[in-house]
């Protein structure tokens, strides 16, 4: 699949008399790793949802390549070739590690309650191709030798990632991670930039990262887009971004000082 | 390990298979009640414990299912009004659980927007829906007076009836050993489908709207139709229960009260079969059954023998009352000790079995 852009253009989000979003505006380009930072209630993770249609925008549009985001049903984004991360993982804890991962496939299989249960040929053998892929999937994200584990026994990063695994299933053309490295230490954080590098480089796809961690941000990305308030505040370079005396003020002053 | 799992489910198939020869027909009568609860607790197990729906509503739709039957299998009779359309009784079957399936997707509007208690207490109301109605619509149902006879199952010309003689092995097989044979059948179904849906793309999709809808959604499934398809899987075998409901009475008699054999203690019993077995474990439904079901059967066989609880009247210790006690304390020792029921049980046992090490931990 060719990367396709993404532009959010003016989407303005009011719960009641609160404006969650404000006129935001900003372009993911094609192949490109895009951060959307900003300080806590900000707005980073309306702006995702928005994006996934679990929001209506109350004003504004969103599209990905030609198709209007704002328009779908949250359930049309993986069949466009998006996927997404959850900040709290949001798996089956029950289910094992494949079981997870497999979900991504759903929009890429068929087959009703008969069909599945009565196991016909062709089910089956979609179903082990697939498995085979999302084997793959894991392996790659380093967790291939927990496959048949259930989430719930996994300690914390391995759960991120089983999350991004469940994402990357869908095959998408754009991947959305939200606050992947939250609740991570040092020592997997740093893992965890290796890998979303490596994403971009083996896969080619777009990325939008909504990150708390400005190390991390800092290190990997292409652009950044930061919120504050619900508005858009900056958008540019990493170097710009840092350099930016209203971001410094709003989100990196003290912060930044403790992360030098 | 596979292939241990594998020869103990053929063992046990086989068993189940030669009971008929060396069972007396009420042992079989009470292995038949247990195969009808769990076909019906099959069914709830997908909806309340894959999809995570909680339903109460499960005894309505064996009255429905139990009522379609009759009615499609049925003649008319002009005397008593009944409304009959002689189909043949597979053909009766299988439109008795598209119908009940039907009343599922009816139902999937409001399933879709409750949650949780409110939905259980949402669907108890199909119970008093299906008591009223089981009164009104004589034509249909016969009335609580006299009920209504279900035309006996027949395949192919044979009759799972008192009809003719066969004998197999010097046994005479006879209606409790025909009817053995049709319920083993449909269970074995049942089972299958429930297992194979399971562990495909359905079965996911399920376990997904119940962990997390906005995660569901943004991975494909629409929550919607997802909700709706297990109501509607759940639906159709609760209404396959019922039509064995009606075969194993010999009659459809619709309850006079909101408790009897499609009342509130039964959606309730259901429910029991599938936490004691532990909530989506299709395997569980099955063990669930048998002690739920099977326990009132036995005890009755058993006090007949040997002169226990032959009380009656309101204060007696009867077989029912006793199992009551004794599925109930069975739900506590479960939800306090391991919310994961018999199946989780059996899990530990056979990850022992297979790596004594891991267990030891």
């Amino acid at each position: 699949m060719t990367p396709a852009e993404l532009r959010v253009e003016n989407v303005t989000l009011r719960f009641g008399g609160l404006r969650a979003l404000d006129s935001v505006s900003f372009d993911v380009q094609p192949g490109s790793l895009h951060a959307l930072i900003g300080p806590n209630g900000a707005g980073k993770s309306s702006c995702f949802n928005v994006i996934c249609g679990l929001y209506r925008a109350s004003e504004g549009r969103v599209f990905f390549g030609d198709v209007e985001l704002t328009r779908q049903r949250p359930n049309r984004l993986a069949r466009l070739g998006i996927g997404r991360s959850f900040q709290n993982a949001a798996l089956s804890s029950h289910s094992t590690v494949l079981d997870n991962v497999m979900l991504g496939r759903f929009a890429l299989t068929r087959g009703g309650f008969l069909e599945c249960g009565l196991r016909l040929p062709w089910i089956t053998r979609t179903e082990r191709r697939h498995a085979e892929r999302a084997a793959e999937i894991c392996e790659f994200l380093g967790i291939g030798d927990v496959l048949h584990t259930p989430v719930g026994a996994l300690p914390y990063g391995a759960v991120k990632r089983v999350d991004i695994a469940r994402a990357l299933a869908v095959e998408p053309a754009l991947l959305l991670l939200d606050e992947p490295a939250a609740g991570m230490n040092a020592a997997e954080t740093a893992e965890l930039a290796h890998t979303i590098h490596e994403i971009r480089a083996e896969l080619g796809i777009s990325i939008l990262l909504v990150e708390h961690d400005m190390g991390l941000v800092m290190g990997i990305a292409d652009r950044v887009s930061v919120l504050d308030f619900g508005r858009l505040i900056a958008d540019g370079t990493p170097a710009e971004v840092q350099a930016d005396p209203e971001v410094v003020r709003a989100y990196l002053g003290t912060d930044h000082k403790e992360n030098a | 390990m596979w292939w241990v799992r594998a020869l103990l489910w053929l063992a046990l198939l086989i068993v189940l298979l030669a009971l008929p020869l060396y069972l007396e027909a009420q042992w079989l009568r009470a292995g038949e009640y247990m195969m009808v609860g769990a076909v019906g607790a099959i069914g709830l197990t997908l909806l309340t414990g894959q999809a995570g729906q909680l339903s109460l509503a499960h005894a309505f739709f064996l009255l429905a299912g139990g009522t379609a039957y009759t009615v499609l299998a049925g003649g008319q009779e002009g005397e008593r009004n009944l409304v009959g359309f002689n189909l043949p009784p597979l053909l009766a079957l299988l439109g008795a659980v598209a119908i009940t399936a039907l009343l599922g997707i009816a139902f999937a509007p409001v399933a879709g927007r409750l949650r949780g208690i409110y939905l259980g207490v949402a669907s108890l109301a199909l119970v008093f829906l299906g008591l009223y109605f089981g009164q009104a619509a004589e034509g249909l149902t016969g009335g609580t007076s006299t009920g209504r006879a279900p035309e006996p199952f027949s395949l192919f010309g044979f009759e799972f009836s008192n009809e003719g003689d066969l004998e197999i092995l010097g046994v005479p097989f006879r209606q409790s050993e025909r009817v053995w044979y049709l319920f083993l059948g449909l269970l074995l179904i049942a089972f299958l489908l429930a297992l194979g849906a399971v562990r495909s793309r359905v079965g996911r999709s399920w376990r997904a709207v119940r962990d997390n809808e906005a995660a569901a959604a943004v991975m494909g499934v629409s929550v919607a139709r997802a909700k709706a398809g297990a109501f509607a899987v759940s639906s159709a075998y609760a209404g396959l229960a019922g039509v064995m409901t009606v075969l194993w009475f010999d009659i459809l008699k619709p309850d006079e009260s909101e408790f009897g054999t499609y009342g509130i203690n039964v959606s309730i019993a259901f429910l029991a079969m599938v936490i004691i077995g532990g909530l989506g474990s299709v395997p569980g439904a099955l063990v669930g059954a048998v002690v739920v079901n099977g326990l009132p059967q036995v005890l009755a066989l058993y006090s007949t023998k040997l002169g226990w609880f032959t009380g009656t009247g309101e204060g007696a210790f009867t077989p029912v009352l006793i199992s009551s006690f004794v599925y109930g304390a069975a739900i506590i020792l479960v939800v306090l000790f391991e919310p994961g029921g018999l199946a989780a049980i059996g899990r530990r046992i056979a990850g022992r079995l297979s790596n004594p090490a891991r267990g030891r931990e």
